[in-house]
């Protein structure tokens, strides 16, 4: 444990960061720092300076044309997390007025209103319950046979709602009175979980996916642990990885270092429950430990060094609260230290349990909103350093209140910039007992105990995205020591080699180089189907969530060995070998990284993109618009209705239209096809009948009651003026049901459509009354002025009330269920074009089916029925 | 329009500067280079108001390509960075000092001595904040060049004076270095900082013109000022300024005290503990456990032999007086729940019985001592010990064995 007889200059003072911030995209360049005289001490001859940073280092060619995949994909897609435009308000008219201004706007609205279709028993339940009957939802007026003071009609409530839904982002749209009205009167009531209440809950849920989106510090550590071969006895090592879909596996995969790694055995695998955020280990005693952090649990496992044998789980702990970080002591085994997001520092033995070392929900040197809290251990494995986002401390575990110190402080002390946070420490006890890395987004600082506050190397590491994993590969006897730092959204990762802390000070080595990231390898796979391609490209673009690496020694020849896990569960590896000419003058172009991968890649290459397709074989739904499965609300049977107009009805169809034009009427329809099953019964005189017969077809037309009035009445007259009057509606009754059962209520409606757009294309000329003062219910036997969104027209089929009520939806369903509906097809930003052959019938110009679902209520109401 | 062609630009220009930062992390200085020619242009244009403008971008990665460049010669680099320095006002003195830095590490001590003095000599509106610090460090750079030369003066004279020639001109010229390094180191180590080489350059001025009580208020100031940071360099130095002017024991004692304090594994804690374990006073010797004790503690000595034979020697004192074994009792009260596991595995007790048989030897005195002779590493020690038929190992067991009681009162 020696200390260096003398360390760079530099200035020390206190208080806060002074620097202007920003993150500056070569801050890092052309600068020596300091010098330090570090001759012999005397100085006979000719002094001898060296650098802060800029000594020539270790070079490291750089290995394949790119990271090769270790493992094969596992079964089950992967489910990518949510993406800005899932959540941000996005409206080109609001992109413009925004331009410029920083920021972005929640779509609080659409999630609120999304919850609402989805959960609608959660949030309406009991009330719809209680309000069903009195709820009107139909389009003729109130008749006298529903009570009318206690009901009241919806339908134009709900088409200004609909009116209000197609006018979303208009800057100049006004609140419908009636709307306003209605929310007046019900807000306060209507909603099972209070309004206010779910909407702070909602737009907290927001925020915090927001914040996530920008800078997701769950994953800090990374999840993914390489588990050395025993001194290099052997050849194999063991990789910790989580896995599934829901990453809630965790995997012991051994793993067997040849030109490239390559998995030996099944794996060990455990089903945690929860998403896996990090895993540690570190080896005490020829043992390792490994702890796995999910949100709410951590758990350790010790696996002997012996590889092939199973690791075993020894405990597993709960928080209330999220844990922000799980490390292993490398000191003493079986110790741990848990950090929970309420401020709490747990040191974790599995033989005396958890001793609370610190609780403070306050941040340790100015005030920061994070709850990210980190632990770490030292060089005495009784103190554990604590960090949040503004600096270090020390603690001593024998008493922690009283005996602490200040490690690294943001601020003047450590030359930081204003807006500077820390975002990983690292014990960094392998290179030195008593070194320390602390990354912030804006550089890396390596920290000596024995010297709190003063970093003893400082470097802005210019990656784009803040670093979240590091690495350290010691270097023995004398070889510098590498720090691998990693982000996680951009994949970057930068190698950077350091010496010194005992006899010389820390310096920074040769110069820092960027690695392989894993969407790299996309250009070398074999070529895609451009759809297939984007899904790979998805994959492989996934956020890196863990870094493991390690320094291989075969013979002369060394090599570094580097994992990178992506959120998608793939672990991919890469080897740069160390140069053989290192430390010799720096020539210019050294050798630039292969173009095209080895055969052994290329073979990986192939072999991991064939299991990927077997994995994924049903595209993964998240490259399509939202869809339901409609396949268990009704059965195949129901939905097979029919597709178009066959050719029959289409003659069917001019045939009448034909008709109307001349005025007449159509006597009987010709095609008997079509004609409808007879009745049991015909229109023979009920005289020849038998009672029996004449009451059952009596029943049957329903005028069960006038037959019997007929059996009892004398009257003749009577008799025969109600025989005429029956025969008549006999004959009407027969002309309504051939005409009912020849057409489904959507088929007609098609019909109405294609006439529609033959005979008047301008669904918006002066000519028609103005779509949007239409607010009350058309006067009976006007003509048909909503014209249907075509996206909307293959559901309407299913849609029609008719369609719900022989399914027997009840009335109040009805409605829910086709808004449910509706959501699903209007959620992808454009109007999906009709399909196929429906496009071919509606002959709806694709200019005026966008004025139309512009302007009009994108929902129709079914037309028949009510 | 021209706020399009601004934006173009803008956006061409942060395209090439990522081209060159690409270059720059893959080792491809040529590339690079070639991509800085036509990023030169956003010079022209500079239309930035960040905090890094394109003329300090262009001298970062201009001065990187040039370190690195296998076609580069030190007349380029130099022509370059005085191209630089002409750049921009507010960064001169950070450029000169960073061509000082590089002609230091490349030799060149003379030019970098004239482009000291030079930048020392420049003045421009009023100072920054940030200047000033530059210029202070300007000067006590030239300061410690002066030395340089005031030692290599001094060395000749000394050589001189063994073959018994006097020369007069050398002696000026000593002295004239002195004054000038003198003056600038001075002013330097006021400021709060670690400047432990200005400091150690400018007592052994000092020393050399026997100003002992200066000399001593400067270790002192560096040592304790509550403003500086807690450098344990400080402490080092003023320890040997001590030891040097044949200071009390007691003095020594009270410094090495405060590093013990502030840095308690620190190298110099086994002299400590040899110095207070030589003393005829309880209280000291008392500290003297306490010192290795707590080195001991650290993950960096453990396999520290010489450190593990102080305690070994200590102990075993103790164990033979049968005096003060409270005192190893109070010790080992705080240690003892995690000792075991951390010094005294087996697996420990195997691997240092393969690497260092003497560590091992001082290690299972100690954990036979502390833990009794049942203790895992004394046991497996001793048994490889008389395996191997080493007569030390077997003094070792017999010692342990006989104070086996001892063990019960340290524990109990």
């Amino acid at each position: 444990m020696e200390f260096p007889a003398a360390l760079f200059p530099s200035y020390f003072g206190a208080g806060p960061p002074q620097e202007e911030g920003g993150s500056a995209l070569v801050a890092g360049w052309g600068e020596h720092g300091q010098v330090l005289e570090g001759g012999t001490g005397r100085y006979q001859v000719q002094p001898v300076f060296v650098p802060r940073r800029g000594a020539t280092g270790e070079r490291w060619e750089a290995a394949d044309a790119a990271a090769v995949p270790v493992l094969l994909p596992s079964a089950g897609c992967w489910i990518p997390s949510p993406a800005p435009q899932d959540i941000l308000y996005y409206s080109g008219l609001c992109r413009k007025l925004r331009a410029g201004k920083s920021g972005a706007t929640l779509d609080f609205a659409r999630q609120l209103g999304h919850f609402f279709v989805d959960h609608p028993e959660d949030a309406f339940g009991s009330l719809g319950r209680l309000l069903h009957k009195n709820f009107y939802l139909g389009n003729s007026k109130l008749k006298v046979i529903i009570p009318r003071n206690s009901t009241i009609r919806m339908t134009a409530l709900v088409e200004d709602i609909d009116r209000l839904e197609a006018r979303r982002g208009c800057p100049r749209q006004h609140l419908a009175s009636r709307l306003r009205w209605f929310s007046h009167l019900c807000r306060d009531w209507l909603f099972e979980v209070p309004l206010g209440l779910l909407a702070d809950c909602l737009h907290e849920e927001l925020m915090q996916q927001w914040s996530n989106l920008l800078f997701d510090d769950s994953l800090t550590g990374g999840a993914l642990a390489w588990l050395p071969p025993e001194d290099g006895e052997s050849s194999v090592g063991c990789l910790v990885h989580p896995g599934g879909q829901a990453m809630n596996h965790l995997y012991f995969q051994d793993v067997v270092l040849e030109e490239l790694p390559r998995t030996r055995g099944s794996p060990a695998q455990f089903e945690l429950s929860g998403r896996i955020q990090q895993v540690a280990a570190a080896r005490v005693d020829g043992q390792d430990f490994v702890g796995v952090r999910s949100d709410y649990h951590c758990g350790v496992w010790r696996v002997p060094s012996k590889r092939g044998s199973a690791p075993t789980p020894l405990q597993v702990i709960r928080t209330d609260v999220p844990a922000s970080c799980l490390t292993v002591s490398p000191h003493l085994p079986g110790e741990l230290s848990v950090c929970t997001q309420s401020g709490t520092v747990y040191l974790w033995s599995i033989e005396t349990g958890l001793q609370q070392l610190r609780h403070d929900p306050q941040t340790m040197f100015f005030r920061d909103h994070s709850p990210w809290r980190w632990s770490d251990f030292t060089a005495h494995p009784r103190v554990l350093s604590c960090a949040d986002r503004t600096g270090l401390q020390c603690l001593d575990a024998r008493a922690p209140r009283r005996c602490h110190f200040d490690l690294f402080k943001v601020g003047k002390e450590a030359g930081c910039q204003q807006g500077e946070r820390v975002v990983l420490p690292m014990y960094l006890g392998r290179a030195h007992p008593s070194q320390y890395l602390v990354t912030t987004q804006f550089s890396m600082y390596v920290l000596d105990e024995r010297l709190p506050l003063v970093p003893v190397l400082k470097w802005a590491h210019m990656m784009k995205a803040p670093p979240l994993f590091a690495q350290l590969m010691p270097g023995k006897s004398g070889r510098s020591h590498k720090v691998l730092l990693g982000a996680s959204r951009t994949q970057e990762l930068l190698l950077l080699q350091y010496w010194g802390g005992s006899q010389s000070a820390c310096q920074l080595v040769g110069t820092p180089q960027k690695l392989h990231s894993i969407a790299g390898c996309l250009q070398h796979l074999p070529t895609q189907l451009p759809h297939h391609h984007h899904l790979l490209q998805q994959r492989l673009a996934a956020p890196a969530a863990g870094l493991a690496a390690t320094l291989q020694e075969d013979g002369s020849h060394k090599s570094m060995l580097i994992f990178q896990l992506s959120e998608a569960g793939d672990v991919f590896c890469q080897r740069p070998p160390l140069e053989e000419a290192e430390l010799q003058e720096p020539c210019a172009n050294p050798q630039p990284s292969p173009a095209v991968p080895s055969p052994a890649a290329a073979l990986q290459y192939r072999r991991w993109l064939r299991a990927l397709s077997r994995a994924c074989r049903e595209p993964p739904r998240h490259t399509w618009p939202p869809s339901l499965s409609q396949r268990r609300l009704f059965s195949r049977r129901d939905l097979e209705g029919p597709a178009g107009p066959s050719s029959l009805q289409r003659q069917m169809r001019q045939q009448l239209r034909q008709t109307m034009e001349k005025g007449g009427r159509i006597q009987h329809w010709e095609p008997l096809a079509l004609q409808p099953p007879p009745l049991p019964q015909t229109l023979d005189p009920a005289g020849g009948l038998d009672p029996l017969s004449a009451r059952l077809t009596a029943a049957w037309v329903g005028d069960w009651e006038q037959w019997w009035e007929e059996r009892t009445s004398f009257s003749v007259a009577q008799r025969q003026r109600a025989l005429r009057e029956r025969r008549r509606r006999q004959k009407r009754a027969h002309g309504r049901r051939s005409l009912s059962a020849s057409f489904t209520s959507s088929l007609t409606y098609q019909s109405e459509l294609s006439e529609l757009s033959d005979t008047c294309p301008p669904l918006l000329s002066p000519s028609r009354p103005p779509i949007l003062s239409q607010e009350g219910s058309p006067p009976a036997g006007s003509p048909p002025v909503h014209s249907p969104a075509p996206s909307a027209a293959p559901d309407e089929a299913l849609l029609s009330s008719q369609n719900l009520r022989c399914h027997g939806i009840p009335k109040e369903r009805r409605k829910t269920l086709r808004d449910y509906l509706s959501v699903w097809t209007e959620a992808p930003p454009e109007p999906p074009e009709p399909t196929g052959s429906q496009a071919s019938q509606l002959c709806i110009p694709s200019s005026q089916s966008q004025l139309s679902s512009a302007s009009q209520p994108r929902r129709k109401r079914p037309r028949m029925g009510f | 329009s021209s706020n399009e062609h601004k934006l173009n630009f803008k956006k061409s220009k942060e395209a090439c500067l990522s081209y060159i930062q690409d270059a720059l992390l893959q080792k491809q200085w040529q590339r690079a280079a070639e991509f800085l020619t036509c990023y030169a242009e956003s010079l022209e244009k500079d239309y930035s108001r960040e905090h890094i403008g394109p003329s300090e971008m262009i001298w970062r990665i201009g001065t990187e390509i040039l370190w690195h460049h296998s076609q580069s010669s030190m007349k380029e680099f130099n022509c370059f960075m005085e191209q630089m320095k002409t750049l921009g006002v507010k960064r001169y003195l950070k450029v000169c000092l960073e061509h000082v830095f590089h002609l230091l590490c490349n030799g060149q001590i003379d030019e970098a001595y004239q482009n000291l003095s030079l930048a020392e000599s420049w003045r421009f509106g009023e100072q920054t904040a940030i200047q000033d610090k530059e210029m202070k460090l300007i000067q006590a750079y030239r300061g410690l060049l002066d030395y340089c030369s005031w030692s290599k003066q001094k060395n000749i004279l000394l050589e001189h004076n063994e073959d018994g020639f006097s020369d007069l001109a050398v002696e000026q010229e000593m002295h004239g270095y002195f004054r000038k390094a003198a003056v600038n180191l001075k002013e330097i180590i006021k400021i709060p900082g670690v400047w432990d080489i200005f400091v150690k350059c400018y007592v052994d001025l000092l020393e050399f013109y026997g100003d002992h009580n200066e000399a001593r208020q400067v270790l002192n100031e560096y040592a304790y000022n509550s403003k500086f940071p807690a450098n344990p360099n400080a402490h080092v130095y003023l320890c040997q300024f001590l030891k040097r002017q044949g200071e009390s024991k007691k003095s020594l004692i009270s410094a090495l005290k405060i590093l013990h304090d502030i840095v308690p594994s620190h190298e110099l804690m086994i002299d400590f503990n040899t110095m207070l374990q030589k003393s005829k006073k309880r209280k000291k010797r008392r500290l003297g456990l306490e010192v290795i004790f707590a080195a001991l503690d650290y993950a960096g000595w453990k396999e520290n032999a010489k450190a593990w034979s102080c305690l070994a020697r200590q102990v075993k004192q103790i164990v033979i007086s049968e005096k003060h074994l409270d005192w190893v009792k109070q010790e080992w009260n705080s240690r003892k729940d995690w000792w075991p596991a951390f010094h005294f595995s087996r697996y420990l007790a195997k691997r240092n019985w393969q690497e260092n048989k003497s560590l091992s030897h001082e290690k299972a005195l100690v954990a036979g001592i502390l833990l009794g002779k049942g203790c895992k590493y004394f046991k497996y020690v001793s048994h490889q010990g008389s395996k191997a038929q080493l007569k030390r190992f077997r003094m070792l067991k017999k010692f342990v064995n006989r104070h086996n009681p001892v063990y019960l009162r340290i524990s109990g």
